[in-house]
C-alpha cells in the first residue's frame, strides 16, 4: 500500500500546474461552500433562538381546542395544578401564564387586526427576552391603568407614540364584543415586522378581567434548562395532564420545524452541488493524466503490476488531490467562520427584505464539527467518484499499450 | 543438454480474423533452453514483435500454445498472466518505459516490491544490479536526469531485478547511439554469462544479431531460419 500511496502523490505533481489549478479550484469550491453553509445555519439558528426567546419558549400548554378555534372562552382550568408541577420539575427553568386574544387595534387614524398577548409582568421575563426588545417608553408600567406595548412598524402605520390612546376590540368568554381604552406604555422591535405589526402586549390581568371578570390562562409557556429536555416533559405533561394540549416548539411552528429540518441538510445540499461541479473538474484531469500515461501504464501491467493496484493507484491519486485542496479548503474555511462567528456579516443593506421574514441583519456563522466531518466525507466521496470512472479506463488497457509510440 | 525453458507450438497470430485477416505468426514452433542470448530478426511486420508478445504473455495467440518452464501460459486468465509475468518474465522495452517520478534505485526495486521481497535483500540486489550496470553512482537521479544509454541499463537492471526466468527485450539497442549500444550488449552478455539469464531479443541492430549465439529470422509471420552461431545450424 505504501509503494502505490508513494506513486500516486508523486504523480499528483508531475505536472504541478495543473494539479495546483484543480487543487484551487477545490480550495475555492471547498471554502465558498462551507462559509455559505456557516452563513444559513447561523441563518436559522439565529432564527431559532429569536422565535424561543422571544415568543414561543420550548414548550406551551393549551386548553385542547384553543389551538385551533381561539376561543376566549377556552381557557385553561386550574392552572395552578401545572404551575405546582412545573415548579417542581428540575427540567423546568421558568415558565409564565398568558392570556390571549385576537381583536382590532384602533387609532384615530386607522384600525388594524392583532393578536393580544396578556402577559403576567413578572413572570413573562423570565421566560422570553421580549422585555430588552422595548425602544421607546416603558414595559408594562404597574401603574398605569392599562397600558400596552406596540410593534413599532404598527405605530408608524398608524402615527402613534409612547402616550398615545388606542381602543383594543375582542371577544369575552360570552363571545360579546368588548372594547377597552388603551394607553401607549411603550414600542418595541423583533427581529420580524411581520410580528411588530400583528401583535400588541398588555397585562394579563387588565386582558383577562375584560375577557372573563377573572384570571383566565390560555396558554402556559416553559422555559427549559435545555432544549433536548423537550420530548420527555411533553410526555410527562400529556400523562400528568390528558385534559389540557402539551406542545413542544417543534409542534407549535411547524415552518420553524421544517426551516430547522431543511437547515440539518443546507451543509450537504450546498456541498454536494459545489462538489458535483468540482467532480467534473477532477474527472478531467484525471482523464488527461491517464490519456498522457497510457505507455507507462500498459509498462505497469506488463512487468507485473495487478490491475487492483492500478485502479488503487488511479483513486489514490485522485482522493490525494482533492483532498489536498479539500483539507486546505476546509482550513481556510474554519478559520474565515472562525473570524465571522465573532464579527458577524452585516447585512444591513438587505435589512428590511431579511426583517420582514424574521431574519436580524448581521448573521454570526455557525458550523458545527459534524457539519464539518460531513463536508469532508462528501469530498471523499466526490473524489472517489470522480476517479472511478478514469480507474476503469485504466483497468480496462491493454498491456500492449506499451509498445505505442 | 539443457531443459528447454520456453516451447511454442505451432503458434499462430491472425489479426482481425473476421474482416481483413493479417497473418502475424503461422505455425511458429520453436524451442529457448536457459542461458540463451538470442536474436529474432526479420523486417518490420514480419511478427518478431508477436512472436515476443506471445512469449511474454501480453498477448494472446489464435491457436498453438506456449510453455514456460512445463506450464502453459496460453489458457491462463488475465489475473493469472499478470501474476505470472511479475514471477518469471522480465521485460526491456525499446522505450526504456521506466516510471519518471521514481529514481533509478526506485525503479529497479519497484518490481521487487511488487513480488514482496524481504526489504534487506530488496536494497541489496537493487545496490549490486545498479553496480553491475554501471549507475551505482546515479541512484538517486531520476529518468529524465540520465541519458538514454543509461535509462535503458536501468530498464536492464529491473529486468533482472525479479530474478525472471528469461527476459525479453524489444529493439532495447534502437533508440541508443553506438557507443551506448554497445556497453548496453556487453552488460547484457556478461548477465547471461555470469547469472546464465536467458536473453530473447527482437531486434534490427546489427550490432546486436552480431554478439546474439542464435538467431532466428522471421518473414511474413513464420520462422525462416534458426540458426545456433557458436555451434550448430539449423533450417526450420
Amino acid at each position: 500500500m505504501k509503494l502505490i500511496l508513494t506513486l500516486a502523490w508523486r504523480n499528483i505533481w508531475r505536472q504541478p500546474g495543473r494539479s495546483l489549478v484543480l487543487i484551487g479550484a477545490i480550495v475555492s469550491g471547498v471554502w465558498a461552500g462551507v462559509v455559505v453553509s456557516g452563513w444559513a445555519n447561523g441563518l436559522i439558528e439565529q432564527r431559532l433562538v429569536n422565535l424561543i426567546q422571544t415568543e414561543i419558549t420550548h414548550a406551551q400548554i393549551h386548553h385542547p381546542q384553543f389551538r385551533q378555534e381561539r376561543e376566549s372562552s377556552m381557557y385553561i382550568s386550574a392552572p395552578e395544578r401545572i404551575y405546582q408541577m412545573l415548579d417542581s420539575d428540575p427540567r423546568v427553568k421558568s415558565w409564565a401564564p398568558r392570556t390571549l386574544s385576537d381583536g382590532m387595534f384602533q387609532s384615530p387614524v386607522a384600525a388594524s387586526g392583532v393578536r393580544i398577548r396578556g402577559v403576567d409582568v413578572e413572570l413573562e421575563p423570565k421566560v422570553t427576552i421580549f422585555h430588552e426588545m422595548i425602544t421607546q417608553g416603558a414595559y408594562l408600567d404597574e401603574t398605569m391603568r392599562n397600558p400596552v406595548l406596540v410593534g413599532e412598524a404598527l405605530a408608524e402605520k398608524h402615527n402613534l407614540e409612547p402616550g398615545y390612546r388606542v381602543v383594543l376590540s375582542f371577544q369575552d368568554v360570552n363571545n360579546e364584543l368588548v372594547s377597552a381604552s388603551f394607553t401607549i406604555a411603550g414600542l418595541y422591535k423583533t427581529h420580524s415586522t411581520v410580528y411588530d405589526e400583528r401583535t400588541v402586549y398588555v397585562r394579563m390581568q387588565d386582558l383577562s378581567e375584560l375577557i372573563n371578570g377573572s384570571l383566565a390562562v390560555h396558554e402556559i409557556a416553559i422555559l427549559l434548562e435545555e432544549e433536548s429536555y423537550s420530548g420527555n416533559l411533553i410526555a410527562d405533561l400529556r400523562e400528568q395532564f390528558p385534559d389540557v394540549h402539551s406542545e413542544s416548539w417543534y409542534e407549535l411552528s411547524p415552518e420553524l420545524r421544517y426551516l430547522v429540518d431543511f437547515g440539518g441538510m443546507m451543509t450537504g445540499m450546498i456541498m454536494l452541488i459545489i462538489m458535483f461541479a468540482l467532480a467534473f473538474g477532477i474527472l478531467n484531469t484525471m482523464l488527461m493524466a491517464l490519456f498522457e500515461r497510457m505507455r507507462e501504464l500498459g509498462m505497469l501491467m506488463a512487468i507485473g503490476m495487478n490491475r487492483q493496484r492500478v485502479f488503487a493507484m488511479i483513486l489514490l491519486e485522485s482522493v490525494l488531490l482533492t483532498l489536498s485542496g479539500g483539507l486546505a479548503g476546509l482550513l481556510a474555511a474554519a478559520g474565515t467562520i472562525r473570524i465571522l462567528m465573532n464579527r458577524g456579516i452585516d447585512l444591513s443593506v438587505f435589512g428590511d427584505g431579511l426583517a420582514e421574514w424574521g431574519f436580524e441583519s448581521v448573521i454570526y456563522p455557525v458550523m458545527t464539527g459534524a457539519d464539518y466531518g460531513e463536508v469532508f466525507v462528501i469530498v471523499i466521496l466526490a473524489a472517489i467518484l470522480a476517479s472511478i470512472y478514469p480507474a476503469l479506463k485504466a483497468v480496462r488497457m491493454n498491456p500492449l499499450e506499451v509498445e505505442k509510440e | 543438454m539443457n531443459q528447454a525453458i520456453i516451447q511454442t507450438d505451432r503458434l499462430t497470430k491472425i489479426y482481425n480474423p473476421d474482416t481483413v485477416p493479417v497473418h502475424a505468426l503461422r505455425d511458429v514452433s520453436l524451442s529457448f533452453e536457459q542461458g540463451e542470448f538470442t536474436s529474432v530478426v526479420g523486417p518490420s511486420g514480419s511478427g518478431k514483435t508477436t512472436l515476443l508478445n506471445m512469449i511474454g504473455g501480453l498477448d494472446k495467440p489464435t491457436s498453438g500454445s506456449v510453455m514456460i518452464d512445463g506450464v502453459s501460459i496460453t489458457g491462463m486468465k488475465d489475473r493469472e498472466l499478470i501474476d505470472f509475468r511479475l514471477k518469471n518474465i522480465g521485460f526491456v522495452f525499446q522505450h526504456y518505459n521506466l516510471i519518471p517520478v521514481f529514481t533509478a534505485r526506485e525503479n529497479v526495486s519497484f518490481i521487487m516490491l511488487l513480488q514482496k521481497r524481504d526489504k534487506a535483500e530488496m536494497m541489496e540486489r537493487t545496490e549490486k544490479l545498479l553496480q553491475q550496470v554501471g549507475l551505482r553512482e546515479r541512484m538517486d537521479a531520476r529518468p529524465k536526469q540520465l541519458s538514454g544509454g543509461q535509462q535503458q541499463r536501468v530498464a536492464v537492471a529491473r529486468a533482472l531485478a525479479s530474478r525472471p526466468k528469461f527476459i525479453l527485450a524489444d529493439e532495447p539497442t534502437a533508440n541508443l547511439d553506438s557507443a551506448s549500444a554497445m556497453n548496453l550488449l556487453d552488460i547484457m552478455e556478461k548477465m547471461n554469462r555470469e547469472e546464465n539469464v536467458t536473453f530473447i531479443f527482437s531486434t534490427h541492430d546489427q550490432r546486436v544479431i552480431d554478439r546474439a549465439r542464435r538467431v532466428i529470422t522471421m518473414v511474413d509471420g513464420a520462422v525462416e531460419s534458426d540458426i545456433a552461431t557458436d555451434q550448430k545450424s539449423q533450417t526450420a
